[in-house]
């Protein structure tokens, strides 16, 4: 099933774009594990494209489909100006606490639950699209 | 949802899904929190990096003033993700 729909860009849509996310795990039967793990990665880009496109106010679109044990999701954001998490500081996750600030936190823990992240941008629209594999049991 | 409760010996209870919103609903909340805590997260069912950096924050600022945090009860899966952020060799965790 390959499912989407627009939300406004804004932190206040992440009720309704969870209760997107829940009604596809419940339909693509995804258990409790991966379903808190995929939430986390949507929630992560999503509040990203939030706070560092700030160019528009255009909806983000959410497109999620499964294929086999994978699920695919993606998130387009349209008239943006360019931004490339990639340039965003690495966290340095062995730092003690008086030299940890918090960002870059959310892409680092983006990265490390899922199989696979592309960023593309072209025509002022920019592409995120994440993999993972949901028939394996971990994070 | 997210709520915050007190239970009756101190212990400040976190429960339900702690996400970007719910950061900016109640960040005060954290903020009004003093002298040495105990979290207990036995409920907690979610936090994303937001939550992570209130909690962080929070730790900071506690520690700072001489007081300590002590997170207790992490379900496993939030317990990893403290893992992965290097927050469990910052963190007080039971």
């Amino acid at each position: 099933m390959a499912s989407e729909r627009t939300f406004p860009k804004a932190i206040g849509s992440l009720e309704e774009v969870f209760n997107h996310l829940d009604a596809f795990y419940a339909a693509e039967a995804i258990e409790t594990g991966p379903a808190m793990s995929l939430s986390l990665v949507v929630e992560e880009l999503f509040t990203n494209l939030v706070k560092y496109n700030t160019a528009s106010r255009n909806p983000i679109l959410v497109r999620l489909g499964r294929e086999n044990g994978r699920v695919r999701i993606e998130l387009v954001d349209h008239d943006v100006d360019r931004f490339d998490p990639a340039t965003l500081p690495e966290v340095d996750v062995n730092a003690p606490m008086s030299e940890r600030t918090p960002g870059g936190l959310g892409l680092h823990l983006v990265r490390a639950i899922v199989d696979h992240i592309s960023f593309e941008y072209e025509d002022r629209v920019m592409r995120i699209v994440v993999v993972k594999n949901v028939e394996r049991a971990d994070v | 949802m997210f709520d915050i409760k007190r239970a009756d010996d101190g212990t400040v209870k976190l429960i339900g899904r702690f996400d970007a919103a719910q950061v900016e609903a109640r960040r005060a909340e954290f903020e009004a929190l003093s002298g040495s805590c105990v979290l207990d997260l036995a409920e907690l069912d979610y936090v994303s990096s937001a939550g992570l950096g209130l909690l962080f924050a929070t730790l900071k600022r506690l520690t700072e003033s001489g007081a300590t945090l002590k997170l207790i009860n992490l379900k496993p899966h939030i317990r990893e993700l403290f893992q992965i952020a290097g927050f469990d060799r910052i963190f007080a965790i039971e």
